[in-house]
C-alpha cells in the first residue's frame, strides 16, 4: 500500500511536468505523513543534514565547473585535430578519429551529449566532406559520444557514489579499462566497414604535426592526469582534486588557451616580439588576468552555466535521499530482496532483470534521475547476492549510455538532430547498428566483471605493495 | 529593479560557488604545500553549498534549470497543457509549503535551545535560515509562475534541456574558427 | 503505545548495535512494558547522522541515541573531559569513574538543553596510526594526524607539534592511503572495521585517550514517562548498556589480535619511559580545559585510576 502511494504518486507527478526534485520530494513527505508519524520538522532537518552532511557531494559541482570550463568549442578542436593527426590515415581512419576525439573529449568532460554536440558538429560535417555516408557518420558520433560518462571524470558516477557510498575514485579507476574498451569496440568495427565498404582515409600529416597537434590538445587532456595525479601522489582526496581541477580548468582556457576571459584577443606571442618580451609580458599577465577575470562576462557565464547545473543536479539529490530514505524505513528493497531470492534467481538471471529494468527507465528519463531512484532498491540486493558495487555501478552506467540513444528521451539523439538538421527517426536509424554493438558490450561489462574491476583492484594491491 | 534584483541574485550565486571551490583549493595547497589545516573549512564549505543549493533552487526556477519530463505535456493541446501546468505548480507549492512549515519549527526549536555550529561560532539556526529563505524563494517563484499561466502567456514550467544546452556548443564552433588564440 | 525510536550509525553487530537490540529484546520481554512502550531501532544512519540525531531528538522524533562523547560539544563544554589526553589509566579506571558521583552528574549536564544521558557505552582506548613508527613523542612531528571536531584533541597534537586535521570520516581512507594525511588516533575496533589498518603500516598502542558514547535521550520526552515505566525502561538500559560494554571489551581484545596476525601494520607496544614522554608533553592540555571541565571532575578521574 505504502509502496503502491509512493511510487503512483512519483509517476504521476513525474508525468505532468513537475521538476524531478519536486516530484521525488514531494512523493516522499506525502508518503511519510501519511503512513508514519515523523514530524515536518524533522522531515525538514532530515532536507537540510542532506544537503550540508556529504562532503563527497561537493566533487559534484567542482568537476561541473572544470567541466564548464574545458567544453568550449576551441579545446573541441584541439582534441580533434590530435586524433586526426594520429589515425586519420588508416582506413576508415577519419571515424576512428573521431572515436578517439570523443574519448579525450570525455576525458576532460563528465557529459554526453556535451561530447556529441562538440566533436559532432565538425567531424559529422568532416566525413560527409571526405565521402562517408551521413548516416555512417551520425551514427558514430552519436554512439560515442556516450563515452561521455563512461571515461572518468563523470557526473553520472560520482551521482552512483552518493546514492551508494561508494568510493568516487574507485568508480573512476574502474571505469577506465571499459571506456577504452568501448573505444576500441567502435574502432575495430570501422575499421572492418571501412575495409569492405571501402571507405576513405587522410595522408599522414608528419610526425611533427603529430607532435605539435598532441602539444597543443595537452592543456586539455592533462586534466585527466592533473585530477588521478593529485589523487595517487598524496595531495588530494577525490573530492579535493575536484576543486583542483575546476581551478586548473579556469586557468587553463583563460590563461593558457585564451579562448575566454579578459586575454582573449591578446596571443602569447604577438608578431616581432621578441622571445623575452613575449615571456615577460606573459608573466605579467597572469595576476591581470586572474583579476579581470571577476568582471568579466564570459568567465561569468561559464560559472553560471556550472552553477546552474550543480544546483538542478544537488538539488535533486537532496530530495532523492528523502526518497530514499522513505525506501528504506519502508523496507522496500529488503521486500524485493526478500522476493527474488524466493524466485531462487541466480546471479545472472538477476542481472538480466537489472538490465532490462535499466533500459526500460532509460526510455523515458535522464541518467541521474534514474540512478538516484534506482541505485538504493538495486544495491543493497546486489551486494547481498554477492555482486561488487563498482561491478554494478558500471553496468548502471553502460545502461545509461544506451539510454541516450533510445527514444523518446534520448539525449544524443535530440542532439545529433540538432546538428544535422536531420529528423529523429533518420538519427535512431543510423544509430540502430551501433545501438546492436552497445548492447553486445552491456553483455560483456554484465558478464565478465573483471573488466571494471581489474584497475581498481590491481590499483589497491599496487598501493598495499608500495606500503 | 527587476534586472537589478536578478543581478545581484546571480552574483550571490556565483560568489557561493566561487568561494566553496576556492576554500577546498587552498586548504589542499595548505596542507599539501604548507603542512597545516583549517579546522573550520569544512564545516564552512558544506554550509556554502547548502546556500548555494537551496538559495539557487527558486534561481533554478527562473532560467529552466530543473530537469522533469515533458514529452507527455508537450503533446497536449495549450488549454489543456495550462491546466495540467496549474495542478503541477498547486502540487509544488504543497511541496514548498510543508517544507516552509517544517522549517520554521525546526529553526525555532534551534532558536530556542541556542546552540552553535560546531567549529564556527555562529548560531545553529542563523547557518541553517537559508532552509527557510530558500522555500519561501521558491514559492514566490511558482507564484510568479503561475500568474503568467493563468494570464496564458505561458503553458508549461521551462525546463533544463541539456540536449539543447549542448548545440550552444555547435554554435560557438560554427561562429568562432580556431584563430589566433592558439599557439 | 509509547514509541521510542533508537537511531544509530553503525551496523547491527557492533558493540552499539548490539546494546539497541538487546535494549529491544528487554522491553519486549518485560510483563510490565508490554504494550506500554514500543522499541524501533533505526541502525546505520537511516534516520540521522551523528551530527544531526540530537536535534531531531530535540524535536521529539527520536527518542534514543548514542553518539561519541566529542559530538555534545555544541550542548556542553563540560563533556570535553573525556576527551583530555592520558586521563584515564585504562578502561577499568574510565568505567569506575562514569559509575562514581562525578561520572553520573555528568549525565545531567545537557538538562538545561533539552537532553539527559541514560548510561555511558564504552568503544575503547584511542590509539595512535601512522605512516611513519611514532615511538617519542619528536616522532609526531609536523605529522598531520586526522581528528574529530574537539578542541581538545586540536591542542592534544598541537602539544606535540603535529598538525591536527579536521576531515569527514569518508575521505579519511583514501587521504590515509595516498599519504595526504599520516596518521589518525582511533579504537582498535574502529581502526579494524574502517579498514585503516591496511594504511597504515605502524599502530602505537599508546591508550591516550577514550572513546566512548553518551547514551541519551530528551528530556521533555523521559520526565513525561510514568515513574514506573521510567524505571523498568533505566534497568533494561543498565543491561543492555553492560551487555554492550562486555562485547566492546571483547571485540576490542580480538580486533586488536586480528590486526596483529594480518600483518599489514607493525603493533608499536611503548616502553614505560617512553610512554611517561607521550604523558609529559600531553598533559599540560588539561590546564587549558580545567575551567570548562571543571577541576573537581578531572581529580576525580584521576583518582579512579589510582
Ligand atoms: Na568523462
Ligand atoms: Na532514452
Amino acid at each position: 500500500m505504502t509502496i503502491a502511494f509512493l511510487f503512483i504518486l512519483l509517476f504521476v507527478l513525474i508525468f505532468i511536468g513537475t521538476p524531478i526534485a519536486v516530484a521525488l520530494g514531494l512523493s516522499s513527505i506525502l508518503t511519510i505523513l501519511f503512513f508514519s508519524n515523523d514530524s515536518l520538522a524533522s522531515i525538514a532537518l532530515k532536507f537540510f543534514e542532506a544537503q550540508s552532511e556529504h562532503y563527497t557531494l561537493l566533487a559534484i559541482p567542482f568537476f561541473i565547473l572544470s567541466s564548464a570550463f574545458l567544453s568550449t568549442g576551441g579545446v573541441a578542436r584541439r582534441l580533434i585535430d590530435f586524433a586526426i593527426a594520429t589515425v586519420g590515415h588508416v582506413k576508415g581512419g577519419l571515424a576512428m578519429a573521431s572515436v578517439l576525439a570523443c574519448m579525450l573529449f570525455a576525458a576532460v568532460s563528465g557529459s554526453s551529449p556535451a561530447t556529441v554536440a562538440a566533436i559532432g558538429t565538425i567531424v559529422i560535417a568532416g566525413m560527409v566532406r571526405a565521402k562517408y555516408p551521413e548516416s555512417f557518420a551520425a551514427g558514430v558520433i552519436t554512439t560515442s559520444g556516450t563515452l561521455g560518462i563512461l571515461i572518468p571524470p563523470s557526473i553520472v558516477m560520482l551521482v552512483y557514489a552518493a546514492a551508494t557510498e561508494v568510493s568516487a575514485a574507485r568508480m573512476f579507476e574502474a571505469g577506465f579499462i571499459p571506456g577504452l574498451m568501448m573505444g576500441t569496440l567502435l574502432m575495430i568495427v570501422i575499421y572492418i566497414v571501412a575495409r569492405i565498404k571501402g571507405l576513405p582515409s587522410l595522408p599522414f600529416p608528419g610526425i611533427k604535426h603529430l607532435l605539435k597537434s598532441g602539444w597543443v590538445a595537452l592543456g586539455g587532456m592533462m586534466l585527466i592526469f592533473i585530477v588521478l595525479g593529485s589523487i595517487y601522489g598524496g595531495i588530494a582526496s577525490p573530492t579535493e582534486a575536484a576543486s583542483v581541477a575546476a581551478v586548473y580548468a579556469f586557468i587553463v582556457s583563460v590563461y593558457g588557451y585564451r579562448d575566454i576571459g579578459p586575454l582573449k584577443n591578446s596571443p602569447w606571442r604577438k608578431d616581432g616580439e621578441s622571445l623575452a618580451i613575449a615571456t615577460l609580458r606573459g608573466i605579467a599577465q597572469f595576476p591581470q588576468a586572474m583579476g579581470m577575470s571577476i568582471f568579466d562576462k564570459e568567465v561569468r557565464k561559464v560559472i553560471m552555466d556550472g552553477a546552474k547545473v550543480s544546483i538542478m543536479l544537488l538539488f535533486i539529490i537532496g530530495n532523492a535521499m528523502l526518497f530514499a530514505h522513505v525506501l528504506t524505513t519502508e523496507r522496500i528493497p529488503h521486500i524485493i530482496a526478500e522476493a527474488i531470492t524466493q524466485w531462487g534467481l541466480p546471479v545472472w538471471g538477476f542481472l538480466i532483470i537489472v538490465n532490462i529494468l535499466l533500459l526500460a527507465a532509460g526510455n523515458f528519463m535522464e541518467p541521474s534521475a534514474i540512478l538516484l531512484i534506482m541505485a538504493p532498491i538495486l544495491f543493497p540486493i546486489a551486494t547481498q547476492m554477492g555482486i561488487d558495487p563498482i561491478h554494478l555501478g558500471i553496468i548502471m552506467v553502460v545502461n545509461m549510455e544506451i539510454g541516450m540513444l533510445t527514444p523518446p528521451v534520448g539525449l544524443n539523439l535530440f542532439v545529433t538532430s540538432g546538428i544535422t538538421g536531420r529528423s529523429m527517426g533518420w538519427v535512431i536509424k543510423s544509430v540502430l547498428p551501433w545501438m546492436l554493438l552497445m548492447l553486445f558490450f552491456l553483455m560483456l561489462i554484465t558478464y565478465i566483471p573483471q573488466i571494471s574491476l581489474f584497475l581498481p583492484e590491481y590499483l589497491d594491491s599496487l598501493r598495499q605493495a608500495g606500503g | 529593479m527587476v534586472n537589478i534584483i536578478h543581478k545581484l541574485e546571480e552574483n550571490i550565486i556565483a560568489l557561493l560557488l566561487v568561494a566553496m571551490t576556492l576554500l577546498v583549493f587552498f586548504e589542499t595547497i595548505l596542507r599539501f604545500f604548507f603542512g597545516t589545516g583549517l579546522i573550520w573549512a569544512e564545516e564552512l564549505t558544506l554550509h556554502l553549498s547548502a546556500w548555494l543549493v537551496l538559495f539557487g533552487a527558486s534561481y533554478g526556477l527562473r532560467v529552466g534549470a530543473h530537469i522533469g519530463v515533458d514529452f507527455l505535456v508537450k503533446k497536449l493541446p495549450d488549454a489543456t497543457q495550462r491546466i495540467v501546468t496549474s495542478i503541477m505548480l498547486s502540487m509544488a507549492l504543497v511541496y514548498c509549503g510543508l517544507f516552509i512549515y517544517g522549517a520554521w519549527v525546526y529553526l525555532s526549536k534551534m532558536h530556542q535551545i541556542d546552540i552553535p555550529m560546531e567549529d564556527i561560532e555562529i548560531p545553529l539556526w542563523i547557518a541553517h535560515s537559508i532552509l527557510l529563505i530558500g522555500f519561501v524563494l521558491f514559492a514566490i517563484r511558482l507564484l510568479e509562475i503561475g500568474y503568467r499561466v493563468i494570464k496564458g502567456e505561458q503553458t508549461r514550467l521551462k525546463i533544463h534541456d541539456e540536449a539543447e544546452e549542448s548545440l550552444h556548443l555547435k554554435e560557438e564552433l560554427e561562429s568562432t574558427p580556431l584563430g589566433g588564440s592558439a599557439k | 503505545p509509547v514509541t521510542i525510536k533508537f537511531s544509530h550509525v553503525v551496523a547491527e553487530n557492533t558493540p552499539k548495535g548490539q546494546m539497541a537490540n538487546e535494549f529491544k529484546r528487554l522491553v519486549e520481554a518485560n510483563e510490565k512494558l508490554k504494550d506500554k512502550v514500543v522499541v524501533e531501532v533505526y541502525p546505520n544512519s537511516q534516520l540521522f547522522g551523528d551530527n544531526k540525531v540530537l536535534e531531531a531528538m530535540l524535536l521529539g522524533d527520536v527518542q534514543i541515541a548514542a553518539p561519541s562523547l566529542s559530538k555534545f560539544k555544541k550542548y556542553t563544554k563540560q563533556l570535553q573531559l573525556f576527551d583530555l589526553p592520558f586521563l584515564f589509566k585504562d578502561m577499568a579506571a574510565a568505567e569506575k569513574f562514569q559509575q562514581g558521583p562525578e561520572g553520573q552528574e555528568l549525565l545531567n549536564a545537557m538538562k538545561k538543553k533539552g537532553l539527559v544521558g541514560l548510561g555511558y557505552l564504552h568503544n575503547g582506548m584511542k590509539q595512535l596510526s601512522a605512516s611513519n613508527p611514532l615511538r617519542v613523542p619528536a616522532d609526531a612531528a609536523k605529522q598531520k594526524f586526522r581528528i574529530m571536531s574537539s578542541d581538545v584533541l586540536v591542542e592534544q597534537f598541537e602539544a606535540v607539534k603535529a598538525v591536527p586535521v579536521k576531515k569527514p570520516f569518508s575521505e579519511v581512507f583514501t587521504l590515509l592511503q595516498t599519504k595526504a594525511i599520516d596518521g589518525q588516533e582511533n579504537t582498535w575496533s574502529n581502526i579494524y572495521s574502517k579498514k585503516f589498518f591496511e594504511v597504515q603500516p605502524y599502530i602505537t598502542e599508546s591508550n591516550h585517550g577514550l572513546l566512548d558514547y553518551m547514551v541519551v535521550t530528551s528530556e521533555e520526552f523521559w520526565s513525561g514517562l510514568d515513574k514506573d515505566v521510567q524505571a523498568e525502561l533505566k534497568t533494561a538500559m543498565d543491561k543492555a548498556i553492560a551487555l554492550g560494554n562486555k562485547v566492546a571489551a571483547e571485540k576490542a581484545e580480538s580486533d586488536k589480535k586480528t590486526i596483529a596476525e594480518s600483518g599489514r601494520s607493525e603493533i608499536i607496544e611503548l616502553s614505560d619511559e617512553d610512554r611517561q614522554k607521550w604523558v609529559d608533553i600531553m598533559k599540560p592540555v588539561w590546564k587549558k580545559f580545567e575551567k570548562e571541565v571543571g577541576a573537581e571532575n578531572i581529580a576525580a578521574a584521576q583518582k579512579a585510576g589510582e
